[in-house]
């Protein structure tokens, strides 16, 4: 596989939960600068992924790598390189946005200058300066979203996991975040879930379809629109023992 | 450190929420009430024993069972405040967000643990003030004192510990209050049906926590006895770090 030179690279991942295989040998890699769409239809095993790439989920077999360094050698370091935003955009509802960003500079180990710092610089990049005093819990959906991208950018990791950015946005807040990952997306690899192609085609270069466990497209994006729809459908209809 | 950063993060939660204040509210009340009637007992028994030797005094009568109370509404508190700590946030997905912001399974098991107690001990203070105030216009036996407050403190970090681990194991928040409960109420009555036979030696009563408890209220200050507080604060914490270290195996 192309993993030359990776930002992240997976090599046969496989889990299982609940007693149902959910992942089968999933492989793909990932450079620095690209920005990758895991596709499937719901149950495709794209958030199991995404939570194994965070850290947050132990594979059963195969390995995640970081710039070549495994998750289980060192899992401290592999937390300080990840920003990871899943679907349901964890807060606490009792803090203001400015306190929730604080308490997890401060969890990172960041002093206080650094903090103030970044939280300022945060709150600029996400528009959140607004509601840096209102409390998490009362959020709308999309400013919960930027609350998380920010808390999860607070110490400037290598890889940005996102699990379902763009559900539940409306139109202008999903033209929001597109322009927001596009800005972000030139340091950094970024690897979100979508089952929404239209989605993938206007965030993502390189898209990853995943059906039943497997791995079955990787490509990039041509631009070409409307190829990606076919073979997400053809994909998708196609029986479990397809693949490969 | 994140051990720190997490108790801090969690006593301001706490501190912003109705139900630790509705909570410390109704335990004050209550023990406010226990109070009073405790006083008024002994103040009515006191005439019909005057410089009787052997008579019990303020501390014995008044305070030790006082601060038995409290460890009796402990026994309900201490679920009711931890059974969310690791439970409900695990449910919410907080727990996997601390630790993919670099938190270990025993830094948050720690930190949860310390702001849990720190409010509890907080509730304590208030709760040993009443019989404080009185120091000056009763003959308060001070080591007593504090020998009754130095194990209702310990008594009240093992019920905590035990709150903990059960929300640690526990996929609910009401299974984890009920689980601890049942822990605290069994460890409190483990030795009931011997105590009342005249027993009260063996093994069962090594684990009751009521054998380790009635010395200090009496001001009697045993190694054994904090030893146990002390295990059985660090086993329930070494349980509950064990199984949150192994959430990513689970998932």
């Amino acid at each position: 596989m192309a993993g030359e030179g990776a930002l992240l690279q997976l090599d046969r991942i496989s889990r299982r939960l609940g007693g149902r295989q959910v992942l089968r040998e999933v492989s793909f890699a990932l450079r620095r600068g690209e920005v990758l769409g895991l596709l499937g239809v719901n149950g495709a095993g794209k958030s199991t992924t995404l939570a194994i790439v965070a850290g947050v989920l132990a594979p059963d077999a195969g390995a995640v790598r970081i710039d070549g360094c495994d998750v289980a050698d060192d899992a401290r370091a592999w937390r300080s390189r990840i920003g990871w935003v899943p679907e349901s955009v964890p807060l606490w509802p009792e803090l203001s946005v400015s306190e929730a960003l604080d308490a997890t500079g401060r969890l990172r180990g960041m002093g206080r200058s650094a903090r103030r710092a970044t939280i300022e610089r945060e709150l600029a990049r996400f528009d959140l300066g607004g509601v840096a005093t209102r409390l998490c819990g009362l959020l709308s959906l999309g400013q919960r979203r930027r609350v998380g991208l920010a808390q999860a950018l607070l110490h400037e990791p290598d890889l940005l996991v996102l699990d379902e950015p763009g559900n539940g946005l409306d139109p202008l807040q999903a033209m929001q975040l597109r322009e927001a990952i596009a800005s972000l997306s030139p340091e950094r690899g970024i690897v979100l879930s979508s089952h929404d192609l239209a989605e993938v085609e206007a965030m993502c270069n390189r898209v990853v379809v995943l059906h039943e466990g497997s791995v079955r497209h990787d490509a990039r994006l041509d631009g070409e629109p409307g190829r990606l729809d076919a073979q997400f459908r053809a994909i998708a209809r196609s029986p479990a023992s397809a693949a490969a | 450190m994140t051990a720190i950063a997490i108790a801090r993060l969690d006593l301001k939660r706490l501190a912003v929420r109705p139900f630790p204040w509705v909570l410390a509210g109704i335990a004050v009340a209550m023990m406010a009430w226990q109070f009073l009637l405790g006083l008024s007992a002994f103040l009515h028994a006191e005439p019909a024993v005057p410089g009787a030797t052997g008579a019990l005094g303020f501390t014995d009568s008044v305070v030790g069972p006082y601060f038995l109370n409290f460890l009796q509404l402990c026994l309900v508190i201490a679920p009711l405040i931890t059974m969310q700590a690791l439970a409900g946030e695990r449910r919410a997905q907080r727990l996997a967000l601390l630790e993919t912001a670099g938190a270990s399974g025993a830094g948050i098991v720690v930190g949860t643990f310390l702001a849990r107690l720190a409010f509890l001990w907080l509730l304590l203070i208030v709760v040993a003030s009443m019989p404080l105030v009185l120091g000056g216009a009763t003959q308060l036996d001070w080591g007593q004192f504090a020998a009754g407050l130095m194990a209702t403190a310990l008594c009240t970090g093992a019920l905590t510990a035990i709150g903990i681990a059960a929300s640690a194991f526990a996929p609910e928040p009401a299974l984890a209050a009920a689980a601890a409960l049942l822990i605290g109420e069994g460890l409190s009555l483990i030795d009931a049906g011997v105590r009342l036979a005249g027993g009260g030696d063996g093994w069962l009563g090594y684990l009751a926590l009521h054998t380790h408890l009635a010395p200090a209220l009496r001001g009697l200050v045993r190694s054994q006895d904090l030893v146990y507080f002390l295990v059985v604060t660090a086993l329930a914490l070494a349980l509950a770090m064990r199984r949150v270290a192994t959430e990513r195996e689970r998932g």
